[in-house]
């Protein structure tokens, strides 16, 4: 893993100031790429896909956490696994095809607007689902929802029994239940979660390619494209860029929450 | 499986539940839909719908998709027995290390890495080191390096270790956590080797987390698409054909004929292992309870 991972990627940051030559790179120190990269629609691009994938986040919270909450208090014990299992599912299903075929559903003829349509909820077919900024939140939700649900259920499966019953016998309300109890023991989860959502949607190329439509441009396909384009200097430096953006949060989440205490309950 | 807590109304309960259902339902549905259409003679948007199977026979018979499960096959079978012995040690390492963080850091870090980003990286790691071998072969003389890194089933391999490394490591490190070390220290004192005690003591009872390992592996190397697709040289994989197809042509009925075998194994696979697991998991526990509370 130290070589065949952490050694190629930190040498992306080594070949990003590599100078492009026709068809690959030679060793210099120009800072081009960046520039490349930071003064151009790349950067727009880039703050755009951050901005989507927030989004995303908070969606999947909102969706997920009650259901890992509600799986860790109303489940029986040694049925909540199993309960966990059933969103292993839908993971192990090719998130290529989970997303392809998002488009036959949610595509102006798709499922979806035939459903609403047919129910006379709308009058014509909405066409907001797909090939838009809206479609590439709903790919990164799919996709993603089942990791937020894990991460924060590993968190709250740390929390001891005698803490839910002593708040039952003091009378705490839900409400501070969920901020004093849920929120801050569930925080590790709820972050490593949330940085998975992130991460994986600024990088995933895939999901704005087949959801997105023109111009939904990620970090991933931009490194891809650059590729492509055998601008080998210009990928590097994306995905240096992406490394630092995924160490910095993972370091910052590690200091704030100390992540190794999701592990402890399978460990 | 059974609702608790008596002091909530049944009807918030089964909201809830409903709330749940609804999730996995969601997440499910395209893979639903792709099966749906993929048993529709007349395809994806038609007003009827007649059953058939004449998508699937068109999916056997096309050489070029055989050819591609063939090279995915042959992916999964030579990544298997590298991955799960370093899986195994790897979750063996966490167990007694005191330095947990940085293996954690390590093993579960391409989890966070993007697909693109990191095959990205791979790439030019691989051409970089054959331009290193090449130079090495220049100064010594020594040629047989030039193209051990070359594009093709190697590379490939390489990036789909890194890949299922980490689901591996999970799912034996969650079998691992019942098992408990006082029973090799026991053989160990009994005149056992290392060997032995790990084969016949610890290796039964961790045997269901390293055959679903084995499962997870597999099903990872078929669903596998960016990493396999840039680094894999010349051949195709399954989803490296579904994906041109798709891209190239749209979703013909074919698409969702070879989407569906893909996601329906898939799906009987993982849904094989969690019933096995339940039904061993709550045998055990039967066992436990008789053992704790013979009288009742």
């Amino acid at each position: 893993m130290i070589i065949f991972f952490v050694l190629p990627l930190l040498l992306t940051v080594v070949w990003s100031v590599f100078e492009r030559t026709m068809f690959w790179m030679e060793p210099a120190f120009t800072l081009f790429s960046y520039e490349n990269f930071f003064f151009s629609s790349r950067l727009e691009n880039f703050l755009s896909s951050m901005f989507h994938s927030s989004i995303s986040v908070v969606c999947a919270f909102f969706i997920g956490f009650p259901i890992a909450i509600f799986i860790r208090r109303r489940v029986r014990k040694v049925a909540q696994h199993r309960v966990m299992l059933l969103f292993i599912l839908p993971f192990m299903v090719s998130e290529i095809i989970r997303i392809f075929a998002l488009r036959p559903i949610l595509s102006r003829n798709g499922v979806v607007n035939s459903f609403l349509m047919d129910m006379n909820l709308i009058e014509s077919p909405f066409s907001i689902f797909v090939f838009t900024p809206t479609g590439v939140v709903i790919g990164e939700i799919v996709s993603f929802l089942p990791f937020m649900i894990f991460s924060t259920f590993l968190a709250l499966e740390a929390i001891p029994n005698y803490i839910f019953e002593v708040c039952a016998d003091l009378g705490v309300n839900r409400r501070r239940m969920f901020k004093d109890i849920f929120l801050p023991l569930a925080a590790p989860g709820l972050f490593a979660g949330s940085v998975f959502i992130f991460v994986n949607g600024i990088g995933i190329a895939l999901i704005p390619t087949i959801l997105g439509g023109p111009g939904s441009v990620n970090a991933g396909l931009i490194a891809t494209q650059a590729i492509i384009a055998l601008d080998f200097p210009l990928a590097m430096a994306v995905s240096a860029i992406m490394m630092f953006t995924l160490m910095g949060l993972l370091y910052l989440g590690h200091r704030l929450f100390n992540l190794t205490k999701l592990l402890e309950p399978i460990s | 499986m059974s609702l608790r807590d008596d002091f909530q109304p049944k009807w918030k309960l089964l909201l809830k539940w409903g709330w749940l259902s609804f999730a996995v339902f969601i997440l499910m549905a395209p893979t639903f839909y792709t099966v749906y259409i993929s048993f529709n003679e007349l395809g994806f948007g038609a007003k009827y719908y007649n059953f058939t199977f004449q998508w699937y026979e068109n999916v056997f018979s096309d050489k070029q998709l055989i050819g591609a499960l063939g090279w995915t096959m042959l992916l999964a079978i030579i990544t298997l027995p590298i991955v799960i012995p370093f899986g195994l040690l790897s979750a063996k390492l966490y167990k007694q290390s005191t330095q947990k963080v940085w293996i954690v850091f390590v093993l579960l870090s391409p989890l966070f890495v993007p697909a693109d980003i990191l095959a990205s990286a791979l790439l030019v790691f691989f051409k970089n080191l054959n331009k290193f071998f090449t130079l090495i072969g220049e100064y010594t003389g020594i040629y047989s390096l030039d193209t051990w890194f070359d594009l093709g089933i190697m590379t490939a391999v390489i990036g789909l270790i890194v890949y299922t490394l980490p689901y591996v490591f999970v799912v034996i490190m969650i079998t691992m956590a019942r098992y408990r070390n006082e029973q090799t220290e026991a053989a160990r004192d009994l005149g056992a080797s290392a060997w032995r005690a790990f084969w016949e003591i610890e290796f039964p009872q961790i045997r269901a987390g390293v055959f679903s390992a084995c499962a997870f592996v597999v099903i990872l190397t078929f669903n596998e698409y960016t990493r396999t697709s840039l680094l894999k040289g010349g051949f195709d994989t399954f989803t490296s054909v579904l994906i041109s197809q798709m891209l190239n042509t749209g979703m013909s009925e074919e698409s969702y004929a070879m989407a569906s075998i893909v996601s329906l194994v898939a799906v009987v696979i993982v849904s094989t292992i969690l019933i096995v697991t339940a039904i061993k998991t709550e045998e055990l526990e039967k066992k436990t309870r008789i053992v704790k509370e013979p009288n009742k």
